[in-house]
């Protein structure tokens, strides 16, 4: 009986302490957060003597996102409620089982050995899911406290720092302003209003200012927000009746960085809400930075009133990056990802990209991700190769009259003689090499390709297509016409 | 007598073992890293998100398909294009895949731009798929260049051995021997794309249960005479 009782009071006490930890973490974490990341998580008394607690959470992510950012500052709290390190467990919940102790995952290596292991990786993640369980006792170490929990609520991305901006003539005026507020935010230009076409860098500048604000300060009050984010705050304040903690909290911020004003269109109530934080803010000398694809006069579905508010501070504009800097851009990634980048590469990723950073980046993670798959380095020609996915995008759109005029113009004769019943071999080699072509680049059946060719056969086609199939394997010349004509068509 | 014909279809569920590789090799190994980062504990970073394109019948649907499936543990959804609405799921953690991506309206591209901008605090993966190389979508250009920073790769078509194995394959799924002079005869006088030979597929088992008749060239014969286009 004793014993039942004790772990009825083990019990009691880890949910008291997980109650006390929850409340805490609700006042700590905005409430997006809270809701995704700590309310999924359940509690249960661990399993030694000492005060122990162990948390389930309901799948791998949540656990990794927990592990990663939330589970030091768990600890600090339960050292805060118990007075004394908390022995904590944070594992992943098996489907249908409530209560089971984790056991150590499978690797997922195949395993040349056993059958079922060596298949593919997907097989393996079938099996029951358990993880390993991990026991944090709390250290000194000061990571995850309440300082990143502060960090966490200004919602910056901290990749993204002028030390990370590639500077060049399309943004150095945008980051000198961007660096001049960051200095002084509330009190050089109020607000800031950077604006330019889609992928170039806004997004990216915003929040270094935010960040170098927050390493200057990291008392200060930021808050990052995309305007379709602000829309759903408003929406919930209404939905919630909230407004007034709604308003209070945009009002308490230091630095408010609002990200793609253009998303206001036609959103009223946002508008207005949005006028009055704006004059709140910049009557208490806060900093408000606003990021915009267009310049302020030729934004759709604006209040005038906003649209003069914006002209009290500065304005600049980032432009498209030249190529020097769409090359310098790549380098500074290439860095990032931990890859050698030669500048042959760079040049010949920046000239096929031209008109903003995102495909840009795209197109370099294409060439990595090509490059290591096939254990290769990161070759001009392995980059040819890579980028193919990303700018051959013509070989869908083939017709067999392409084709048929592609091979004539490649060859030096006509078109008709496509469709001729001439069976001379510097005709009928021509003929024969398109509809090898046709059968191979397009899904046409070989009666259909006949027909197109003038009303032949379909053994016709299919004896053409042996005969070049045949001949490419002798004849070096004709394989390379093939193979150039074959390229050309596929763009 | 007509023997009536109960329509259901013994095929497999997608899965990506049983997706012809073909071309594909990276981008299929690629779709099983995302299914199971195995490196869940070694702290590699997860792969980011992913677009794949290519025409009707590339098989891109059952890629996106075979790959929720793998994914054992992590919340999943597959979201048509046509059943997108203003809002998509902000489930952390979520591998969300939606195909036709060109399809998306305007409140759905909205959606999307978000979900790609959610995407980082929520811990999602985007898996799309959509008929056009990113810089032929016609959709905002603020999601479109979202899309062009994703990891991309082509769907790449298949030749006609590895058709000719698909066809052969889905054929002794259902319980049917196709005589290789019935999948020459469709490789040489049909269309040769996979739906294409699919329909032929589905149309031969059809008259075969039927007619009980086992699947010769003569019975294709008979029903191309009268009527079905292959």
């Amino acid at each position: 009986m004793e014993i039942v009782s004790q772990a009825l009071t083990i019990e009691s006490v880890s949910q008291d302490f997980w109650s006390f930890c929850l409340s805490r973490l609700e006042s700590e974490l905005p409430p997006q957060q809270f809701n995704t990341w700590i309310k999924t998580l359940r509690a249960e008394a661990g399993t030694s003597d000492e005060p122990s607690l162990r948390l389930f959470a309901p799948n791998r992510f949540v656990m990794q996102w927990v592990r990663e950012r939330y589970l030091k500052r768990i600890a600090e709290l339960g050292e805060e409620f118990h007075g004394g390190p908390l022995l904590l467990e944070l594992v992943m919940a098996e489907a249908g089982s409530a209560r089971t102790a984790a056991r150590p995952v499978a690797p997922v290596m195949p395993v040349a050995s056993e059958g079922a292991a060596s298949a593919s990786a997907a097989n393996a993640t079938r099996a029951p899911i358990a993880a390993p369980a991990i026991i944090t006792r709390p250290e000194p170490e000061p990571a995850t406290t309440s300082a990143d929990l502060a960090y966490e609520k200004t919602r910056l991305n901290p990749d993204f720092t002028f030390d990370t901006l590639v500077t060049g003539r399309a943004n150095d005026l945008a980051r000198a302003a961007a660096m001049q507020v960051a200095q002084n935010p509330g009190t050089s230009y109020n607000p800031l209003f950077v604006y330019g076409g889609v992928g170039l860098g806004k997004t990216h500048l915003v929040h270094a200012i935010g960040n170098a604000v927050y390493r200057r300060n990291p008392r200060a009050v930021i808050r990052y927000v995309h305007v379709e984010d602000y829309y759903a705050d408003v929406v919930r304040a209404y939905q919630q009746k909230s407004f007034d903690a709604f308003k209070r909290y945009y009002r308490s911020l230091d630095l408010l960085l609002i990200d793609d004003i253009q998303f206001f269109n036609n959103k009223n109530r946002t508008q207005e809400e949005f006028f009055h934080a704006f004059n709140a803010l910049t009557e208490a000398r806060k900093q408000i930075v606003i990021t915009c694809d267009t310049y302020p006069k030729d934004i759709q579905g604006l209040e005038d009133r906003l649209i003069s508010r914006f002209d009290w501070g500065l304005t600049v504009q980032i432009e498209p990056p030249e190529l020097e800097m769409r090359v310098a851009i790549l380098q500074k990634k290439a860095e990032a990802l931990r890859v050698d980048l030669h500048d042959d590469v760079a040049f010949l990723i920046a000239k096929n990209l031209r008109s903003n950073v995102r495909e840009l980046e795209g197109a370099l993670n294409k060439v990595v991700a090509f490059a290591r798959f096939h254990g290769r380095g990161i070759s001009l020609e392995v980059a040819k190769d890579a980028l193919k996915d990303l700018l051959n995008a013509h070989n869908r759109q083939l017709t067999i009259e392409h084709i048929q005029k592609t091979v004539a113009d490649y060859y030096k004769i006509k078109v008709a003689d496509m469709h001729s019943k001439k069976r001379t071999r510097v005709i009928a080699r021509p003929r024969q090499v398109a509809m090898w072509l046709a059968k191979d680049l397009t899904p046409m059946s070989l009666p259909a390709i006949g027909e197109a060719f003038g009303g032949r056969d379909h053994t016709t086609v299919l004896h053409a297509c042996r005969t070049i199939a045949d001949l490419r394997l002798a004849d070096q010349q004709l394989n390379h016409d093939v193979h150039v004509l074959t390229q050309v068509l596929r763009g | 007598m007509k023997q009536l014909v109960l329509d259901i279809r013994p095929d497999a569920p997608p899965t990506l073992d049983n997706f012809v590789v073909g071309g594909n090799e990276e981008l299929v190994a690629t779709l099983g890293a995302i299914a199971a980062p195995s490196g869940a504990h070694s702290g590699a970073p997860l792969p980011g998100h992913l677009y794949l394109w290519g025409p009707a019948g590339s098989g891109r649907s059952h890629l996106l398909r075979g790959t929720l499936a793998a994914a054992g543990g992590r919340p999943t959804a597959c979201i048509a294009a046509a059943e997108v609405g203003r809002e998509l799921p902000q489930t952390p953690g979520l591998l969300l895949a939606i195909d036709d991506v060109d399809r998306l309206g305007d409140d759905a591209q909205i959606a999307l731009f978000n979900a790609f901008n959610r995407s980082r605090s929520l811990g999602q993966t985007l898996l799309l798929a959509g008929k056009e190389a990113p810089r032929q979508l016609a959709l905002r250009e603020d999601l479109r260049t979202r899309i062009g920073q994703c990891l991309i790769y082509e769907v790449r078509p298949l030749d006609d051995e590895s058709r000719a194995a698909i066809l052969a394959t889905l054929a002794a799924r259902r319980g049917l021997r196709l005589a290789d002079d019935v999948i020459d005869f469709l490789m040489r006088h049909g269309r040769r794309d996979l739906p294409s030979l699919l329909a032929v597929l589905d149309a031969l088992d059809n008259a075969s249960l039927e007619r009980k008749r086992a699947v010769t060239l003569p019975l294709l014969r008979e029903m191309m005479q009268a009527g079905l286009d292959i």
